[in-house]
């Protein structure tokens, strides 16, 4: 056994006969069962319940009778969003955010019904859940465990006994390092045998399991590092515990809430209400489609006139009601699209600030990889909402272009026929098919996160290295 | 109690020469020059900051100093650090080992990383050499007296079979009896050729147990006396010469 490990055994050996590592150990690892076992049962209700949803809204949209096409397009269709089974491990936004959205012609709505909004106040505070256990509790536990692992040497002056039996400062600080790290693999076991339950089981893809467990060690090793340097640089383990937990203090619970509240000062958003009235303001301006004398709609009667080679409309071979609908639908859909993506735009800024504050702070660049990996942050929710629109833009289209080909003009312009096509139609529309975000994609998003964690853990390293190599030395 | 010879450089094992050294921009030790050789019992007696800890902290590599040499066995402490204190066993004024070990356990995980690993024959041989009752063998060090802890360090240094040994007020807080005993392994030890640098104030000990006796004085080596003879000291000098000091 190398002096490495041999220091690292005692070290195990002191901390497994420290009531509070123990005790402390048992309750974070009933903690994280309890998150894994009420996160997976919440996700897998939610999921089964959204799959019900969605296959009912299908057959709904599907058994509707015989209709007009417009009157399809305005009895619309919900959108259900499937959670990522790994969502169990990481919530991120999705209780926020909703996951129901209502599609229809004419209108771009939000997503409905985020468990926060149909939930009771109580989970305004944080739902409980593996990866607020890894990034919250997990370091709160190490500080208390660890932060006497090499000022209670100097403190005790055992410090000088272990040197003069000819070992170095840096194997000493390796083993206390190995054996907190130790520790922390040990409070990570759960959460790791979890994924691995959800790999085996085939619910989830071994690549962002991987990418989640290797995120949250080298979040681990990262506070080991800290807790290990802090404690041999402090002369007292009661200033090292007072350092570290104002460390955790500022970097795990102030600037990650601190930041975000920052940014949005410094970059708002306009208000949902705001935006609406804008949208509404434009869309009134791009006139009435459902009126083919709209006189904004005029150059646009006169290019299909020209096309088709007739002088009145009634002499179209097709309904221009419903290539007025067809048109008016992509302009509002420009429209929408616009102010949708200047508002995406303004997140995706508003985040990338927050990125940039992970170099002070790297709970956030945990909490990014860990959202981003689960698929439960906002560039997720992004994607689902853009499908969502594309599938909605489509929908509409067709029926559109049903009411174009399927429906006579004279018959649509008189209120007294009935204007129907078959119900066969809408069974051939195809379903909405939520396709998660490509793996690339999510490696690339969580780039930069994993370069926030990997660059201060390895600068914690060179200056744990450095505490090491003058460890027991008097300044002179 | 005739003046100190010359040392021998090739039986010198503890060696520092001229030199200066010091904490915070605070010059300690001045020219120090002090030589132990093979199978010597040297005490270095002086007042409290005359630099008694501090010539310790050099030759344990803890201190480097800012002018001249200071070698362990020929190792310089502080450029080499771990291969001088294998050469070295170090037993401080306040004896600290591992309280939620037993004895047994310190000494194991102490040799263990003295890379001398013993098996708990050998372990059990140092504890009874150094006086240890083998019903405290098994018990943790948290209910140890001083006298008992002390003996479980001595029972380290005889186990570690090193040829210097560095005690830091080694008597302070023993009863007469467990001095005595102290004294009887520290001849154990020096008839091994263990070369065994002590800083004390206890002038009596100092004068039953070392071959020579040296005086330091503001960081500096005043005065050197060589045992001699079967009463080795005259301790009234010694304690006029000690008093004179200051010490």
């Amino acid at each position: 056994m190398s002096v490495i490990t041999r220091i690292a055994r005692e070290e195990w050996r002191a901390l497994f006969r420290d009531r509070v590592a123990v005790v402390g150990l048992a309750l974070l690892t009933l903690l994280m069962l309890v998150a894994a076992l009420n996160a997976w049962e919440h996700q897998r209700n939610a999921n089964a319940e959204r799959a019900r949803y969605q296959a009912q809204a299908n057959h709904e949209f599907e058994m509707q009778p015989d209709r007009h096409p417009h009157r399809v397009a305005h009895y619309g269709h919900f959108l259900f969003r499937p959670l990522n089974p790994l969502a169990a491990f990481d919530p991120g936004i999705d209780p926020y955010t909703g996951n129901t959205l209502f599609i229809e012609a004419h209108r771009q709505n939000s997503a409905n019904f985020g468990d926060v909004r149909q939930s009771s106040l109580l989970l305004r505070f944080g739902q409980l859940s593996p990866a607020f256990v890894l990034q919250v509790l997990a370091p709160l536990l190490l500080i208390f465990v660890g932060h006497a692992a090499l000022a209670r040497e100097r403190e005790s002056g055992t410090l000088r006994i272990l040197l003069a039996q000819g070992i170095t400062g840096r194997q000493l600080v390796l083993g206390k390092l190995l054996a907190l790290s130790g520790f922390a693999l040990l409070m990570l076991l759960p959460a790791l045998l979890m994924l691995a339950g959800l790999v085996a089981s085939g619910q989830a893809a071994w690549q962002p399991s991987l990418l989640l467990a290797a995120g949250y060690v080298l979040w681990l090793l990262l506070w080991s590092l800290m807790v290990v340097l802090l404690s041999g640089l402090l002369a007292r383990s009661r200033d090292a515990l007072l350092a570290l937990l104002a460390v955790w203090t500022i970097g795990v619970i102030l600037l990650p809430r601190l930041v975000p509240d920052m940014v949005s000062s410094a970059l708002p958003l306009p208000s949902r209400f705001e935006n609406a009235i804008h949208v509404q303001r434009e869309y009134l301006a791009l006139g009435n489609a459902h009126d083919p004398n709209d006189p904004t709609f005029a150059a646009f009667r006169e290019s299909i006139l020209k096309e088709y080679g007739v002088t009145r409309i009634e002499d179209l071979p097709v309904n221009f009601k419903g290539l007025v609908g067809f048109e008016g639908e992509r302009l509002s859909t420009e429209l929408f699209e616009r102010y949708a993506t200047a508002t995406f735009e303004r997140q995706a800024e508003q985040n990338r600030l927050v990125d940039h504050s992970a170099w002070l702070s790297p709970t956030l660049a945990i909490r990014r990889l860990s959202m981003t990996a689960v698929g439960t942050d906002l560039t997720s929710f992004r994607h689902f909402l853009e499908q969502g629109e594309t599938y909605r833009y489509e929908l509409v289209q067709r029926l559109n272009r049903l009411q174009s080909e399927k429906l006579r003009y004279a018959d649509d312009s008189n209120p007294n026929r009935e204007n129907r096509i078959s119900h066969e139609h809408w069974q051939t529309f195809p379903r909405f098919d939520y396709q998660p975000q490509p793996l690339a994609d999510t490696y690339r998003q969580t780039a930069p996160a994993s370069l926030v964690l990997l660059v201060w853990a390895g600068l914690l390293m060179a200056l744990t290295s450095l505490m090491g190599a003058r460890l027991g030395t008097t300044r002179q | 109690m005739q003046s100190s010879p010359n040392t021998s450089a090739a039986t010198t094992v503890l060696d520092a020469r001229d030199v200066e050294a010091g904490y915070a921009g605070k010059t300690i030790l001045r020219g120090l020059n002090l030589h132990v050789r093979r199978g010597e019992i040297y005490a270095l007696l002086g007042a409290n900051g005359a630099g008694k800890t501090t010539t310790l902290s050099l030759f344990l590599g803890f201190l480097k100093p800012s002018a001249g040499t200071v070698l362990v066995n020929g190792v310089d402490p502080f450029g080499a650090p771990a291969d001088a204190r294998r050469q070295l066993a170090y037993i401080p004024e306040n004896v600290a080992l591992y309280e939620h070990l037993s004895a047994r356990e310190n000494l194991a995980y102490l040799l263990d990383l003295a890379r001398q690993h013993a098996d708990s024959r050998s372990i059990d041989g140092a504890l009874s050499a150094a006086g240890l009752q083998p019903e405290a063998f098994d018990r943790r060090l948290a209910g140890f007296s001083k006298g008992m802890r002390q003996k479980v360090a001595i029972a380290l240094a005889l186990a570690r079979q090193v040829p210097v040994l560095l005690l830091d007020e080694p008597t302070s807080g023993l009863d007469p009896q467990a001095t005595a005993e102290f004294n009887r392994l520290l001849n154990l030890l020096r008839e091994q050729g263990v070369a065994i640098l002590m800083v004390t104030h206890d002038l009596l000990s100092a004068a039953d147990v070392a071959d020579r006796i040296g005086f330091l004085n503001a960081g500096q080596l005043v005065e050197e006396v060589a045992a001699s003879g079967d009463d080795r000291f005259d301790v009234r000098t010694l304690h006029r010469r000690y008093t004179e000091l200051g010490a």
